[in-house]
């Protein structure tokens, strides 16, 4: 097999690898969110309970807002991955072949798996939120 | 076959004294159940006592060991599961799994049930936590983490002004009582195992929580944040009381202290004075007003001194202050061993009779 034989297989794999990589970043968003929805609660619940920058009911509805709109994020996500999966097309659960629809499957499988697990820890971290009031 | 002497001769060195008579016994079968016998009772032996979470004797402690144990035995039964499922696939029927069972298995056993039961004990424990910081019914306790010991002041209900103490919690059995934590320099933490989970000190900011005692006793508590050379020493008695005895100590306690009784006690008033210990100590209606150090107001009453470091007794009192230091590192009073045994007696007497 020579150069000249493999480049046009090459190039297109390229373009293809160019494509995939905004889905690569689409993977990021779920567990982004839950990680800014986790610290804009503890920032504010403690702005509010240690420097009663303003009072802590009023942090608690708006933080409950907050996951309500960060739930949608990460479910809106998952449900892109899903598609993108294509599993009930394919049934594909593993994607052992590495060629480029693989590729494309592999990336909504995993984004998929990682907004899930986002929306559990972003329910975890409200429920807090949902028992406990006041800052004691 | 080749496995049970080993595992015999390890079960009767492990055992020790205790098992002797059970080493004279011919079959190994009953070596290993006395062993067995020896084991669970060392083992439970470790959950009684005046300090531990497992003996609980009040409401929060109680809620604690409900949520403990049926955390263990959940743990039990997913162990025993986990194990018996491993056993069953590769011994009894290591044949081939169908893989959509495989997908399924992963699905409720790795996504679904995890969830669900972090989920669930999550809710239990957080809706415990309102409950141990419930406002108090009445009295409150000021509780201040200083080097290493507590000082204490009870606030009761009303005007009536802060009754101060140290070292040693009374509280009345059957009610909600108020903690306010603070600490003077170092972060401890408040925790009185038989009665309630624990909350850290801090300097400079305060910390709540409440307990609510139901059988009377004495129990133990203990620091339970390492806070120096001393952490291990910093202890003190929680003595819970009927509400009417507890009503009547309290209005004991807000009393100055007892003149000295014995000729003994008068010589150690003496001693007290001379040593300059009023510099540190505070004993109300002398003219011992010093703040560094415990009040000695009714130091005499107390089941320990030292914040738990020795028993109450003469001949403790003696001990402590001819070797401060020996007992507890760091401490913050100075030794006194130029005392003579017979003035460390005096003094020890007339700190006894402040009750
Ligand atoms: C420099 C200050 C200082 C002086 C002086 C001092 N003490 Fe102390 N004393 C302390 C401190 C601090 C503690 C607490 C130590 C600890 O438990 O960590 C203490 C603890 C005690 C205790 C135990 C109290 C309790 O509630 O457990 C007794 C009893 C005592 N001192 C007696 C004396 C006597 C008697 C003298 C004089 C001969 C004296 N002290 C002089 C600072 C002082
Ligand atoms: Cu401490």
């Amino acid at each position: 097999m020579t150069e000249q034989e493999y480049q046009p297989h090459a190039e297109e794999e390229r373009r293809e690898f160019a494509a995939e990589s905004e889905s690569l970043w689409r993977l990021t968003l779920a567990p982004v969110t839950w990680a800014l929805h986790l610290v804009l609660c503890y920032a504010t619940v403690s702005l509010a309970c240690a420097r009663q920058l303003f009072p802590v009911d009023t942090a608690r509805i708006w933080l409950i807002g907050a996951t309500v709109l960060a739930l949608a994020l990460i479910g809106w996500q998952g449900w892109r991955a899903l598609q993108q999966w294509n599993v009930r097309n394919t049934g594909a659960l593993s994607h052992p072949e590495g060629k480029a629809e693989d590729r494309h499957q592999f990336l909504g499988h995993a984004t998929f798996l990682i907004a899930l697990i986002s929306a559990i820890g972003t329910v975890f971290t409200s429920l807090p939120l949902l028992l406990l009031e006041g800052c004691r | 076959m080749t496995r049970t002497k080993p595992l015999g001769t390890i079960a009767s060195d492990a055992s020790g004294p205790a098992l002797a008579g059970h080493l004279l016994a011919p079959a190994a079968g009953a070596r290993r159940r006395g062993f067995t016998l020896v084991a669970v009772a060392l083992f439970t032996a470790g959950c009684e006592g005046r300090q531990s979470a497992l003996a609980p004797a009040g409401a929060d402690a109680e809620a604690l060991h409900l949520l403990f144990t049926s955390m263990l035995a959940g743990a039990a039964v997913l162990w025993l599961g986990m194990n018996g499922l491993f056993y069953w696939f590769s011994r009894r029927s290591p044949a081939a799994f169908p893989e959509h069972h495989a997908r399924r298995l992963i699905l409720f056993g790795g996504v679904f049930a995890p969830t669900l039961i972090v989920g669930g004990v999550l809710v239990w424990g957080l809706s415990l936590l309102p409950d141990q910081r419930a406002p108090g019914e009445g009295l409150r306790i000021s509780v201040t983490g200083e080097q290493w010991w507590w000082r204490v002041e009870y606030l009761p209900e009303g005007d009536a002004g802060p009754v101060i103490s140290a070292n040693e919690i009374r509280l009345p059995a059957g009610e909600r009582t108020e903690f306010l934590l603070t600490a003077d320099r170092f972060i401890h933490s408040f925790w009185i195992p038989a009665l309630g989970g624990k909350m850290d000190m801090f300097p400079g900011r305060e910390t709540r929580m409440s307990l609510k005692p139901e059988t009377p006793g004495t129990y133990r508590g203990q620091c339970a944040e390492f806070c120096g050379a001393s952490h291990a020493w910093m202890a003190f008695e929680a003595v819970v009381m009927p509400p009417e005895d507890f009503a009547a100590w309290l209005e004991a306690e807000a009393q100055d202290a007892r003149a000295p009784q014995s000729e003994s006690a008068r010589r150690g008033l003496e001693i007290f004075r001379r040593e300059g210990c009023g510099a540190c100590h505070s004993i109300r209606g002398t003219e011992a007003v010093g703040q560094v150090g415990p009040d000695l107001t009714h130091v005499g009453a107390r089941h320990s001194i030292g914040a738990g470091r020795l028993g109450a007794s003469l001949d403790d009192i003696a001990l402590w202050v001819a070797h401060t230091g020996e007992l507890k590192p760091e401490v913050q009073m100075p030794a006194f061993p130029h005392l003579e045994p017979a003035e460390l007696q005096d003094l020890a007497r007339y700190l006894k009779e402040l009750e």
